[in-house]
């Protein structure tokens, strides 16, 4: 090929790149409103064809240190699904769960592949409020209800939520109340000095902010607020740090491997060995206990009530099934969760789907986040859920709870941990 | 003065950014420094508290920077896989442990335990790096930079992500050795036993390397071998015996650096060597690569540093939350090494001596 | 033959080279078995089936290294001996493995090796008694040695169309989501050949035969022999058929080729940076954060935003932004060589993502909250925010930017730097400007990161520091490296390979790193100057 020709055909190229793209922006059809059989949807109309199943996604993360916070969300919702026969609206339920890995990113991608799939007709999850940030704008934007298990930063369901977040809806507590939680449980301790410590990712840092600001509108002080990244191994400088302004408590929201590291290292900081370390229910699960050993002897942390009072009425059946169906008991706190997101879920759908006379059904996918959103005395696991107008559905009742032994397999909730407060 | 003028006359317009960048990093640092010294925060045993973190953490790059430095100074070649050798020592010694610990070897014989535990790293860290020198190393002996460089990547990617599926995703605990826990009392403040213990085994460790580089007949091939290959194979030394031996020993040091850590630290994850190995490179350049006793002193430098920094400037300049840019003053040393003094600290004594 | 003189006059030596093969050969086989299982991947893959009720991906991959084994020992055993010793390898390995998994399950290594659970164990020998799955197993791999050698032994043309049968069976069976997608409007050719779970048997052996046709390439000599014009008819409606495929077809694939041109654009940038100037450069992603956060300031609404600009306003800005970042990333060091530079690019890359996360800096970055709230691209009141549109986009900005990238690789600047690849010193005797040279080979290659940078934050619409690993970098010099370094076309090999495959290959999940490095290694080792070599040879590999 002669250069002259080779320009001419990489000329041709471009020219011929943009003008394929050009045409095909131009011919692509980009109106939202959508009608599709009897449904007419502002977002989308979803079409299950007779005889395929309906397809239902699941954003969590599955592996690494954090695996169990979405693990047993998701097996929460797998049980919903038997409960529901498998079946729904006369479609097989087919349940597939990509990992968030309890970051933004990982959540960006997650969702991103779920996107690409238009048979999803809502996604179950995340476990992580960053995955949560990252992911939730991606679904929504091609019509995607989330109905969250376990991500509980404030933010998500904030009164100013920005537009991508208006498909999210929390079937958790708010952190604003866990944190009024924790600084109920400070006030019992009658301390007045807390320092905080967050890890940079979004659920810790709003905690932790949360936390300040209740505590300050209390009138306790803090006295130091630090920071770490989440794969930060040595805590030694940053105790000393915080050492140096004699708090009596230290409030620390943040995630397992990081949390295993500080309850390591704190007795071998001189000024920190007395003071007392707050957690939350991140920490909540066997991994903890594997990456603390005996350490994690006399942790404390903030979670979940699952006094049966509390819980729904079907709660210690579900955890009967739960061993059934996994030969162990939860892994973590949010089994209950997941079952609730998963079931009010498949109600929205029943609600808003039609069905043909071919047999083919028509989910229109606002109308199930309107009718996900307008929730209302849902009997779930975790209590009686309704939702708020910025989709705040979760129930909160808050103990604290301390690790007493060690001993991953010794993991039981209310045993090991036991129940410290109220 | 005449030496000023003349590098004002020739110096180009780069050197001018350089000498700028310079002094802005030295104003900042210092200014930084001046400012901690005069609001202080820190009474003395903080202070000394933090050098002991960094001498340990320090000793730990030490170990990891050694082997980087002595495959450096007979290959040329950057292993980017050692940070995984390292990896592999910490993971041996921890199931050396845990199956003591099972077979209630721990409690009644903490010592020979512990001995254990130093064999399995130790044959761990040696066979992962001779096993990698197969692999990724022999097949490009004679080429040049990037291959290597390209080849060990990959390599590090196989044993971290081999180790991911071995052992899972999690973090893997070290059981608790009650005889180097708990705290002592050194000279009127407390430090935790297990920091002693590192620090003290990391330099008998040095020293035993010393003695063998320098008085043994092996030590003596690997240093001929590094100032100049094709005299030493006139001398009638065996190259390529000479080099596994090399590779073997840094993978030996590596894995007591990962057993090091894991007594300090008493967590293990998969993924563990691929930072700390870059941070020992960076010691390893810190003190001169090509340089035993600068890999020592690079290695505990940067222990200093990153324990010390945070503390030590960013604090006086009013920085929120110092511990998150840790890393960044670790790297900035490294950088401002590379560009100002790429032979380091003590310069590239092994491979620089020519006839 | 040579081994034939010896056999006559020495028989008893001839024995030993076979004997020792053979043993060495059984041991890889198992050892790699080993491998497969300990890993995990084993496990994994034996409950997706290659070919349903068939058989699985696990023990496919298993019977695959049996293959392998016994093409390997042809090398050390000439002819009809080496199909009887791949043979016995294969059945001494199979039977070993068995022998194996009833140890491991008396030994119950658990609590250190977390793949073998009772489950992956007994799948091994697909949950028979001991007795049944050793001879399965044995002569599962005794055939598959046979087989391996035989193939190895085979002439050309028959060795092409077994190869390619296996070939088809395998894509076929490995991507049937994929392949099930495309077919969709085809319901009957849809179930014939496929199931919900998989491949079905009737569409394994078309596969094969496809595979084999394939893999044969009929007409080649052909359509060599057309005139060169003919031929670039021929590609140019291949590649529109290329770039109409997301249309047609679903939002997945266009996500995956979105990500694929992506890549290639920043692999454009490395490539000049690398494949020209022959500066290693690790901080790569350092330069496409750059151009992600300044289109994220420029064009989000709230938060830290600057402005709210429209989107291709914000661009130009955004690769002015890289551009300028790499002119300052590559002053200080350009004095700095070989592997310092590429630890000294690493140090730079990774301050940067520090400095991005930190709280010191979160009033004008976000800090780990990110910047949120970024419109998607918007042209003439046309918002461009499916895959297919963004594809689009991409596609075009990479064409855009590749005709760039091809003018500079064949004009003075790229010929300097190619110089100053070779030989530094050199080529600063010979009067070039190290210097301007140099900076202009960061400072372009900046910019086609920033650019891509850009278009990211468009495409997902926020960004989190958190996206800026090193390992970024490192997959865009993985790219480069199985592509080719230096050769542009290369890199959109690279790119496919590295980006498309592990994406479509879904199951992989996390071993997509592993197979990463083995395929690194792989193609340094075996084709060091990449899938698609450049035109100039690179002295430096090799």
């Amino acid at each position: 090929m002669t250069p002259r020709l080779r320009t001419a055909v990489l000329r041709a190229l471009a020219v011929t790149t943009l003008a394929a793209s050009s045409l095909a922006l131009l011919g692509a059809t980009i109106a939202r409103a959508e009608t599709a059989g009897p449904v007419t949807d502002e977002v989308g109309v979803l079409k299950v064809p007779k005889g395929q199943p309906i397809l239902i996604g699941g954003l969590m993360v599955l592996t690494g240190p954090d695996g169990a916070l979405g693990l047993d969300a998701s097996r929460g919702a797998q049980i919903a699904f038997d409960d529901h026969k498998n079946m729904l609206v006369g479609h097989a339920i087919k349940y597939a769960a990509e990992d968030g890995g309890c970051s933004v990113e990982g959540g960006q991608t997650g969702a991103t592949r779920l996107a690409a799939n238009k048979q999803i007709v809502g996604v179950i999850g995340p476990a992580c409020s960053s995955e949560a940030r990252g992911g939730a704008p991606i679904l929504w934007n091609v019509g995607m209800t989330m109905a969250d298990t376990s991500a509980t930063a404030p933010a998500l369901t904030a009164a100013d939520r920005p537009a991508g977040l208006q498909g999210f809806v929390r079937f958790i507590y708010n952190d604003l109340n866990a944190a009024a939680a924790a600084v109920k449980y400070a006030q019992s301790l009658k301390v007045t000095k807390v320092a905080t410590l967050h890890d940079g990712s979004l659920y810790a840092q709003q905690i932790a902010e949360a936390f300040a600001t209740q505590w300050k509108a209390a009138g306790g002080t803090i006295v130091a607020a630090e920071a770490i990244s989440p794969s930060d191994t040595d805590m030694r400088p940053v105790l000393t740090r915080i050492g140096t302004s004699h708090p009596e408590m230290l409030f620390a929201p943040i995630f397992t491997s990081a949390s295993a590291y500080l309850t390591r290292q704190k007795p071998e900081v001189a000024d920190m060995a007395k003071v007392r370390l707050l957690g939350t229910d991140a920490v909540l699960s066997p991994a903890f206990l594997e990456a603390a050993g005996d350490a994690a002897k006399g942790y404390q942390l903030t979670g979940i009530d699952n006094d049966p009072k509390f819980m729904g009425a079907g709660y210690p059946q579900f955890l009967t099934k739960y061993k059934a169906k996994f030969g162990e008991a939860p892994i973590a706190g949010y089994h209950a969760n997941g079952y609730d997101a998963a079931t009010a879920l498949m109600l929205a759908v029943e609600k808003v789907a039609k069905t043909d006379a071919q047999g083919d059904t028509y989910i229109g996918r606002k109308a199930v986040r309107d009718a996900l959103m307008a929730t209302k005395d849902l009997d779930g696991l975790s209590g009686k859920l309704t939702c708020d107008k910025y989709g705040d559905c979760g129930s909160s009742h808050f103990a604290v709870f301390e690790y007493v032994s060690g001993d991953p397999s010794s993991y039981n909730v209310g045993v090991n941990p036991k129940k410290m407060y109220p | 003065m005449l030496r000023l003028q003349d590098w004002i006359r020739r110096a180009s317009w780069v050197d001018w950014f350089l000498l700028a960048l310079r002094l802005v990093v030295i104003g900042v640092v210092g200014s930084g420094f001046v400012a901690g010294l005069l609001h202080p925060r820190y009474a003395q045993a903080e202070w000394l508290s933090f050098i002991a973190f960094g001498l340990t953490l320090g000793a730990i790059y030490a170990l990891i920077a050694l082997g980087y430095t002595m495959v450096y100074g007979i290959l040329r070649m950057v292993n980017f896989a050692h940070g995984d050798v390292f990896m592999a020592g910490a993971y041996a010694a921890c199931f050396s442990l845990l199956g003591c610990n099972r077979a209630g070897l721990l409690a009644s014989h903490p010592l020979v335990s512990i001995g254990l535990a130093l064999i399995g790293s130790v044959a761990a860290g040696a066979g992962i790096a001779v096993l990698g020198e197969r692999i990724a190393y022999r097949p490009f002996r004679r080429s040049r930079s990037l291959a290597p460089l390209i080849s060990t990547l990959g390599l590090s990617f196989v044993l971290e992500y081999s180790a991911r599926g071995m052992f899972g995703a999690q973090n893997k605990s070290f059981p608790s050795i009650p005889l180097i826990d708990g705290n002592v009392v050194l000279m009127g403040f407390s430090m935790p036993r297990t920091q002693i213990v590192v620090v003290l085994a990391a330099v008998l460790t040095m020293v035993v390397l010393t003695l063998v580089v320098m008085r043994t007949r092996i030590g003596t091939a690997m240093r001929a071998v590094a100032e100049d290959q094709d005299a030493a194979i006139l001398m009638g030394i065996n190259v390529d015996r000479v080099i596994v031996f090399t590779f073997a020993l840094g993978g030996l040091l590596a894995g007591i650096a990962g057993l090091l850590y894991g007594l300090v630290y008493k967590q293990v994850y998969f993924f563990m060597g691929f930072f700390l190995g870059v941070k020992g490179f960076g010691a390893a350049v810190l003190g001169g690569i090509g340089n035993i006793p600068g890999a020592m002193l690079g290695g505990f430098a940067l222990g200093l540093v990153e324990s010390l920094g945070p503390a030590l400037f960013l604090d006086g300049l009013g920085v929120d939350s110092p511990y998150q840019l840790r890393d960044g003053i670790a790297y900035t040393m490294l950088v401002m090494v590379l560009i100002f003094r790429p032979r380091g600290l003590l310069g590239e004594r092994l491979s620089t001596v020519r006839a | 033959m040579p081994s034939d003189m010896v056999e006559a006059s020495a028989p008893a030596i001839d024995l030993r080279i076979p004997a020792q093969a053979l043993i060495g050969t059984t041991l890889a086989i198992v050892g790699t078995c080993v491998f497969v299982v300990l890993v995990g991947l084993f496990g994994q893959f034996a409950s997706r089936a290659l070919v349903v009720d068939v058989i699985d991906i696990g023990h496919a991959l298993m019977l695959a290294i049996a293959l392998g084994g016994g093409a390997a020992l042809t090398r050390r055993i000439a002819g009809p001996g080496a199909v009887l010793g791949g043979l016995l390898a294969g059945a001494l390995a199979g039977a070993a493995l068995a022998v194996l998994v009833v140890a491991t399950e008396a030994a119950n290594l658990r609590w250190m090796l977390v793949s073998l659970t009772p489950v992956t164990l007994h799948a091994i020998g697909y949950n028979l008694p001991l007795l049944q799955a050793t001879a399965l197993l044995a002569a599962g791999g005794g055939i598959a040695g046979a087989l391996g050698a035989l193939l190895a032994c085979l002439p050309e043309r028959p060795r092409q169309a077994f190869c390619g049968m296996l070939a088809g069976v395998v894509f076929a069976g490995l991507l049937h989501e994929l392949i099930a997608n495309l077919l969709q409007d085809f319901h009957s050719l849809d179930d014939w050949m496929f199931s919900y779970d998989g491949l079905l048997p009737t569409g394994a052996v078309l596969a094969a035969a496809l595979g084999a046709v394939a893999f044969l390439r009929p007409g080649r000599a052909r359509f060599a022999r057309l005139p060169s014009a003919a031929r670039i008819g021929v590609g140019l409606a291949c590649l529109l058929a290329l770039l109409a495929l997301p249309a047609l077809t679903n939002d997945f694939v266009a996500q995956v080729m979105m990500l694929v041109c992506l890549y290639t654009l920043m692999g454009m940038g490395l490539n000049i940076e690398l494949g020209l100037a022959g500066l290693v450069d690790l901080g790569f992603v350092a330069f496409f954060a750059v151009g992600a956060y300044t289109l994220a300031l420029l064009t989000a609404t709230g938060g830290v935003a600057v402005a709210q600009l429209n989107f291709f306003v914000a661009l130009p800005f955004s690769i002015l932004a890289a551009a300028i970042f790499g002119f300052l990333f590559g002053l200080p060091v350009l004095k700095v060589r070989g592997d310092y530079l590429a630890i000294a690019t690493l140090g730079l890359g990774e301050i940067i993502r520090v400095l991005v996360l930190s709280d010191m800096l979160k009033p004008l970055l976000g800090g780990a909250q990110g910047v949120v709230n970024i419109p998607k691209p918007s042209l003439f009141g046309l918002v461009l925010g499916t895959p297919t549109l963004l594809f689009y986009l991409t596609a075009a900005m990479a064409a855009l930017a590749g005709y760039c990238a091809w003018r500079l690789q064949h004009s003075g600047l790229g010929r300097r730097w190619l110089a100053v690849r070779e030989d530094e010193d050199v080529a600063q005797a010979l009067g070039i400007n190290l210097v301007q040279v140099k900076l202009s080979a960061y400072t372009l290659g900046a910019a086609f990161a920033g650019l891509a940078g850009g278009i990211f934050a468009g495409m997902v619409g926020s960004v989190f520091p958190q996206s800026f690993q090193l390992l970024v970098s490192i997959n865009v010099l993985a790219i480069l490296v199985v592509g080719g370094i230096g050769s542009l076309p290369g890199v959109v090999i690279g790119a496919a390979a590295l980006i498309g495959a592990p994406e479509v290959l879904r199951d992989l999940g996390e071993y997509r790193y592993l197979i990463y490095g083995l395929v690194i290694i792989a193609v340094v080792r075996l084709k060091p100057e990449g899938l698609s070599p450049a035109a100039i040879k690179h002295r430096e590999i090799a």
